[in-house]
């Protein structure tokens, strides 16, 4: 062992050159995929809805002035419903996938030290059904309780909810969610909603720093909310065959109704679900793409810094491996010795940079709505760079044990 | 000499090409990169308004009047005020320049109802064209007596002149906005502020500024029926925002901006501000401690982080690439040098100080960081069309300039040095005789 520790630090340079640039790559790596690993989780978590292919939402649709009256929103509903080939139709204040509208708070479970949770709300008629979700337990809201009429939006008042298992899970931990009773902010006089229903998945539209349950946080109220002013109407077509006829007749319905009412100057919005889907992950999509261009860089560039300044390393010491070969040891022996060298120093390298990233996330997370670097990072990244090490060095260690013994006599 | 080292670093740049070539293009890709993420972020954190948002002041207040347990303890600070606040702080004239402002979006037309332009503009009160610099090419601003009469006066822009007259110079005619027939009395050039700067509250999101296109006194557009594109904050009961409404009496919509040129007059107004503040609270008006402050732009836009978290992100993450790659050309460059100890050795021993062999190896170095940095100008292009081409919402900042011209090129010679130091400075510390018996 001393053979290797101590040329390391008689020349301290080379050594020292790799260590720093492990340290740095590692740094960044880490933090680089940990971000990757958050833009990748509303991409590949289940949303709930079920044949988004079927699914329009018609949004962006504001009146001039005073919002419409709920009963004239439920008025239009009905002429939509009259479409043929129309299976459901959901009025909504907000909408999976629309961001321009938000209804988000903290959520408080049962007794005296209630779990919370940031949960995003979905209030509108039918949504379950419009929507496609999967009911796991409990039943649909009731055509009475549809039918409801809120004060204002309804976030304040009491009443029924349907949440998602992960939700459930989260504020009532280890049973049964339905009949129980969860609150909407901390406030004494906050509403309160008994849980009738659980669906599989809904994803909320609050995307930001997400993990993979509290983005399927969600639950939907029954009825419009009253006095808001961006409703959204969503429709969903019995087969796909009938949805661009569903499409272009809801269109004209809405136009006909709403459109003299509306806003000047900003259009109403048709889309598929699918499509919205599509365009909001765009942006993560795009993200995922280059951290993982960056940390690819990243590591092909350290591999090449190590395999070059190890090369020189090797051939600089060309004639004590002459000598060391020459009084006996054998080719093994001298190519374990330059890995052993290079796991020495990454792995140096390795925890300065652990210690490195770990520094930067602390800090990102003091400036920035970052999450905390979990710590189940730190020994992948260090088994991926000590590999990484390991391979940078090969070549030049197999150059290193293939120097003949002879070349220590010689005078180079 | 500076000439015969060149032609010696060019020299041995043609002995080995794919070394050279690894070295300057990570340089190039560390620089590009760097690039990419600083052309970014220089559009998007430079002066929205150049020469005139360093000076300006938006006013906060807790001006509620009503009790809200949703938000009783004032999170953020909040720049919406009720027309009849902002009428009283413009009035008082306590600072250089004020004007309260909101965003519109309505219909401008011409007389005969034949043409007509949906278009984005700001109803003022107060002095707009002057306290905001917005540049005139025709006619004049509104004065305090048209401002104080609601005379139905405004000013459009080039392009709303040109749509509904058919000429810029559209000073003298009217335009229809709402069901009153204004005068156009000035006709501005194109103004936009490079960043959101405005009603950040309602605008969460957008980060690229808004072109206006029309500049009109709030009262007289308020009395034609047109109101502010978003009203938000009208009282307990009301509707959470309503669009192109007029009747906003008792909605705060109005954000207060004051121009303020020293330290001294900042504190003054903002004595001035807060004790307005304090008497509307002591008044019974105001439901909450007004905690009145003021805010400089950058100041505000940084606190309603109107340029997104990623933009820093990929800044940090880009520097720190960048780093590595030194250290990497660092590594790399050493060793190259010091390869040829032989030369250096027999060069000592002629005569070269130890000066004259650093400044050698510098030279080199340098030579490979201009490479780089030509290698740079490309990649750095490419990137930026790259991120053009991201549905993200600062895409639009992604242009080059030649201001990043001339940081890529002073970058890359600074990058091509610095990492060039250490193993120059190695080459050069040997003795001459050691080097030779190496040799």
């Amino acid at each position: 062992m001393r053979h290797i520790i101590k040329p390391l630090f008689r020349h301290r340079m080379m050594p020292l050159l790799v260590l720093l640039q492990v340290a740095l790559a590692c740094a960044i790596a880490c933090n680089a995929l940990f971000l990757l690993q958050q833009k990748l989780v509303p991409i590949v978590s289940p949303d709930g809805v079920g044949n988004p292919d079927r699914l329009i939402v018609a949004w962006n649709i504001a009146p001039r002035g005073q919002p419409w009256p709920t009963s004239r929103l439920d008025q239009v509903a009905a002429e939509l419903r009259a479409i043929p080939g129309v299976g459901s139709v959901s009025v909504a204040g907000s909408f999976p996938m629309e961001t321009v509208a938000q209804m988000n708070g903290g959520v408080y479970g049962e007794g005296a030290h209630p779990a919370k949770a940031d949960t995003a709300v979905y209030i509108g008629t039918h949504l379950r059904d419009t929507l496609g979700l999967k009911l796991v337990a409990g039943r649909d809201f009731s055509a009475a309780e549809e039918g409801v009429s809120y004060k204002g939006m309804g976030l304040d008042e009491n009443g029924p909810a349907i949440i998602t298992r992960a939700l459930a899970e989260r504020l009532f931990p280890g049973g049964d969610a339905l009949g129980h009773v969860l609150r909407l902010g901390d406030a004494a006089d906050a509403g309160r909603r008994t849980v009738v229903g659980v669906v599989e998945h809904l994803m909320r539209n609050k995307f930001g720093q997400d993990d993979r349950e509290d983005i399927d946080y969600s639950m939907l109220f029954p009825s419009i909310p009253t006095n808001w002013p961006m409703p959204i109407f969503a429709l969903r077509a019995r087969s796909a065959a009938e949805v661009d006829g569903v499409l272009k007749a809801a269109k004209a319905t809405l136009k006909r109704e709403l459109g003299p009412e509306m806003i000047q100057g900003i259009d109403p919005a048709y889309e598929m679900y699918g499509d919205m889907r599509e365009r909001q992950m765009a942006q993560p999509k795009a993200a995922v793409w280059l951290l993982s261009g960056v940390s690819l860089i990243v590591l092909l560039v350290t591999v090449v810094g190590i395999m070059g300044l190890t090369s020189y390393w090797v051939q600089q010491r060309t004639r004590q491996i002459g000598i060391r070969r020459a009084l006996g040891a054998r080719r093994g022996n001298i190519l374990r010795d330059v890995q052993l060298e290079n796991l020495l120093v990454v792995g140096g390298g390795i925890l300065l940079g652990m210690a490195l990233a770990y520094a930067i996330n602390l800090w990102l997370m003091h400036h920035y709505e970052l999450a905390r670097l979990p710590w189940t990072y730190l020994p992948y990244g260090a088994a991926l760079m000590l590999l990484l090490g390991q391979l940078a060095v090969l070549s030049p260690a197999l150059r290193a044990a293939r120097v003949p013994p002879v070349v220590a006599t010689r005078s180079v | 000499m500076f000439d015969y080292y060149l032609r010696l670093a060019l020299r041995r740049c043609r002995q080995n090409v794919p070394m050279v070539l690894l070295l300057v293009l990570t340089m190039a890709i560390g620089i590009a990169a760097c690039m990419t993420a600083m052309t970014i972020f220089r559009a998007l954190s430079g002066a929205p308004l150049p020469g005139v948002s360093p000076y300006l002041y938006v006013a906060t207040m807790d001006a509620r009047e009503e009790v809200d347990k949703d938000n009783p303890d004032y999170k953020q600070p909040d720049s919406l005020l009720k027309l009849v606040d902002a009428r009283v702080l413009v009035d008082a004239h306590r600072a250089v320049q004020q004007v309260a402002v909101a965003q519109s979006l309505t219909l401008l037309g011409d007389m005969d109802g034949r043409k007509s332009e949906q278009a984005y503009g700001l109803m003022a009160y107060g002095l707009a064209v002057q306290a905001l610099g917005v540049p005139l090419r025709y006619g004049r601003p509104w004065t305090e007596a048209e401002l104080a009469a609601n005379a139905p006066v405004l000013v459009i822009d080039t392009h709303v002149a040109q749509k509904l007259f058919g000429t810029e110079d559209a000073v003298g005619r009217s335009v229809m906005l709402g069901q009153r027939s204004f005068r156009v009395i000035g006709v501005s050039g194109e103004w936009k502020p490079r960043v959101q700067i405005f009603n950040l509250a309602e605008n969460a999101g957008s980060v690229m500024g808004q072109e206006e296109n029309f500049f009109v006194p709030a009262q007289a557009a308020l009395d034609a029926g047109v109101g502010p594109l978003i009203a938000g904050e009208c009282g307990k009961g009301a509707p959470v925002v309503s669009f192109q409404s007029a009747a906003v009496a008792q909605c705060r919509w109005m954000e207060t901006w004051v121009r303020l040129d020293t330290p001294s007059q900042l504190a003054d107004y903002g004595r001035f501000l807060a004790g307005y503040a304090d008497a509307q609270h002591d008044a019974g008006r105001f439901a909450y401690p007004p905690q009145a402050k003021l805010y400089g732009t950058q100041a505000w836009m940084t606190l309603n982080r109107v340029v997104p978290d990623d933009v820093h992100l990929n800044l940090m993450l880009a520097g720190a690439f960048l780093l590595l790659c030194l250290v990497n050309v660092a590594g790399l460059l050493a060793a190259r040098f010091l390869r040829r100890q032989g030369d250096v050795a027999i060069r000592r021993a002629l005569g070269a100080s130890r000066r004259d062999v650093f400044v050698q190896h510098l030279v080199e170095t340098g030579l490979l960081g201009l490479i780089g940095g030509a290698l740079a100008l490309p990649l750095t292009w490419l990137g930026l069309w790259i991120v053009r081409m991201q549905p993200v919402s600062y895409a639009e900042a992604a242009r080059f300039s030649p201001g990043v011209f001339v940081i890529l090129f002073a970058l890359s010679v600074g990058v091509g040095l610095l990492v060039g130091i250490l193993p120059a400075w190695r080459v050069c510390r040997q003795p001459p005789a050691l080097q030779i018996k190496i040799a």
